[in-house]
C-alpha cells in the first residue's frame, strides 16, 4: 500500500522538530522555526554552495597545508605531497586515511551532491530510494573532512621546538576548512524530498 | 486546522511520507518504509542517559583542559601541548581564522552543547518547563551537527603516526580524558531523539497551562 505523503495533505514538516503544522503557517506553532512545505529555494542554493566549494577546491591542493622549518630550511607540503610522503615512509594505511578523508569524501560529496541535484533539475523518476540513500551518505561523511585540518594544527602546537623544528601552518588549511564547512552547509540546504515529489505527482 | 488530525503522526524527513508512530513502547525504532531513513526511537531512559553522559563528558572536557595532551622530545628539546593550545598556536602563527574555527568546533560547540543539554534534561527529568527551553532546545538542534570532536580524535591518531618516527612522543592525561569526553558526547547526543524530545517538551508546556 502506498501511503500519503505530508505535502499531499497540505502538512508542512518542521525541519528541528518533526511538528507537522498547516503550510499556510510561517512559523511552527511548536518550536518557533520558519516553517516551508520544502525548503526555499533549495535547488539554487545547493549549486550555489557547491560551485563556491569547487573553487575553493582549487588553492586548497596548490596551495601547502603545512610548511616543515628544519634547522632554518623550510620545506611546503600540499595535501597529496602529504599523502606521498606518508607512502615513502612506510605507513601506508595513515596515508589511505589521509587519502580518503582529504581526497576522495570531499570529490565523492561534491559529485553526489551535483548528481542530485542534476537529477532533481531534469526530473528524472528512476531509483529514487537509492538517491535519497547516495544523499544521506554525502551528509554523513562531510565533516571527516576536516581530519587533515585537525592533524594541522596539532602538529603545529605539539611540533614547536624553535630554531631545531618548527612547523606552521599553510594558506590551504583555511582553503580547505572553508571546502569542508560550503559542503556541508549544501548539503543542508538541499531537501531530499524533491527527490520523491516527482514521482509523488505521477501516483495522483 | 490540522494539527489535531494529526497526532501521532510524522513525517520522513528524507521522503515525506506520513506514518502512525502513537502508541510506541519502549525499546521500538521506527524507520521509513520507502527510503530507509530514521524515524524516532522510544527508550523509557533517555533523559536519564543524556543527563549521566553530558555531565560526565562535561568533568572529561575539563580534565582535558587542564592536563598536558602530547608531549614531544628530540635532542634534548621538549615541547608540551595543551589542548586549547591546538588553537592558541593557530592564531599566534597568524591564522586567527582557522583558530577560531579549530577552537569552535572541538571545544566550544560541543562544551555549548553538552552544558545547555545538561540544564535541558535536568528540567525535563524533574518535569518543569519554561518557555526558555524551546529557544535553546532549538539553538541545541542547530549548532550539535558541527561538533567534531570524533573527527579531532582521529586526528590526533593520524598525527600520532606522522610523528613518530621524527622524535619522543609521550600521551598525556588529556588524551585520554579526551577519547572519554569523545565517547560521552556521542552517547549523550544518540540519547537526544528529535520527535521524542519535543513531544515531552509539548506534553510539559500543556500540563503547565493547565495549571
Amino acid at each position: 500500500m502506498q501511503g500519503k505523503t505530508a505535502a499531499s495533505r497540505n502538512l508542512a514538516s518542521c525541519h528541528i522538530c518533526l511538528k507537522l503544522a498547516d503550510a499556510s503557517l510561517h512559523e511552527c506553532p511548536r518550536c518557533g522555526e520558519p516553517l516551508h512545505l520544502r525548503k526555499s529555494n533549495s535547488l539554487q542554493r545547493t549549486l550555489a554552495l557547491l560551485v563556491t566549494a569547487c573553487v575553493l577546491y582549487i588553492p586548497a591542493n596548490i596551495l601547502p597545508i603545512m610548511v616543515t622549518d628544519q634547522f632554518g630550511n623550510s620545506t611546503d607540503s600540499t595535501i597529496l605531497g602529504g599523502v606521498v610522503l606518508l607512502i615513502d615512509m612506510g605507513s601506508v594505511p595513515i596515508a589511505a586515511i589521509i587519502f580518503i578523508a582529504s581526497v576522495m569524501v570531499p570529490l565523492g560529496k561534491l559529485i553526489a551532491l551535483f548528481y542530485v541535484c542534476w537529477s532533481v533539475g531534469t526530473g528524472r523518476t528512476t531509483d529514487p530510494r537509492q538517491r535519497t540513500v547516495l544523499y544521506r551518505a554525502a551528509e554523513l561523511i562531510g565533516k571527516w573532512s576536516m581530519v587533515d585540518v585537525f592533524v594541522v594544527s596539532i602538529l603545529v602546537a605539539l611540533v614547536h621546538l624553535t630554531g631545531l623544528l618548527v612547523i606552521l601552518p599553510g594558506a590551504a588549511a583555511v582553503a580547505f576548512a572553508g571546502v569542508v564547512i560550503v559542503t556541508i552547509v549544501a548539503a543542508e540546504s538541499f531537501d531530499p524530498r524533491m527527490i520523491w515529489d516527482q514521482q509523488d505527482v505521477i501516483n495522483e | 486546522m490540522a494539527t489535531p488530525a494529526s497526532a501521532g503522526l510524522v513525517a520522513c524527513p528524507s521522503c515525506d511520507l506520513l506514518f502512525d508512530v502513537g502508541g510506541m513502547r519502549h525499546g521500538e525504532k521506527a524507520v521509513c518504509t520507502r527510503c530507509g531513513d530514521f524515524l524516532t526511537r522510544v527508550r523509557d531512559d533517555c533523559f536519564l542517559k543524556l543527563q549521566s553522559y553530558a555531565i560526565s563528558g562535561l568533568v572529561s572536557l575539563m580534565i582535558a583542559c587542564a592536563f598536558p595532551f602530547l608531549s614531544f622530545e628530540s635532542s634534548g628539546l621538549e615541547s608540551i601541548m595543551t589542548l586549547p593550545q591546538t588553537a592558541q598556536q593557530l592564531y599566534d602563527q597568524g591564522r586567527p581564522d582557522l583558530a577560531f574555527l579549530v577552537a569552535g568546533f572541538i571545544i566550544v560547540i560541543p562544551a555549548a552543547v553538552l552544558g545547555l543539554l545538561t540544564v535541558l534534561s535536568t528540567c525535563i527529568i524533574r518535569q518543569r518547563y519554561y518557555p526558555w527551553m524551546v529557544p535553546v532546545t532549538r539553538l541545541v538542534f542547530h549548532v550539535q551537527n558541527w561538533s567534531m570532536v570524533e573527527v579531532f580524535f582521529i586526528g590526533v591518531l593520524v598525527s600520532l603516526v606522522k610523528i613518530a618516527h621524527m622524535a619522543t612522543v609521550v600521551i598525556g592525561i588529556s588524551f585520554w580524558a579526551y577519547g572519554a569526553f569523545a565517547l560521552c558526547f556521542v552517547a549523550s547526543v544518540g540519547n537526544l531523539d528529535r520527535l521524542q524530545y519535543w513531544n515531552e517538551l509539548e506534553r510539559l508546556a500543556g500540563l503547565k497551562r493547565a495549571g
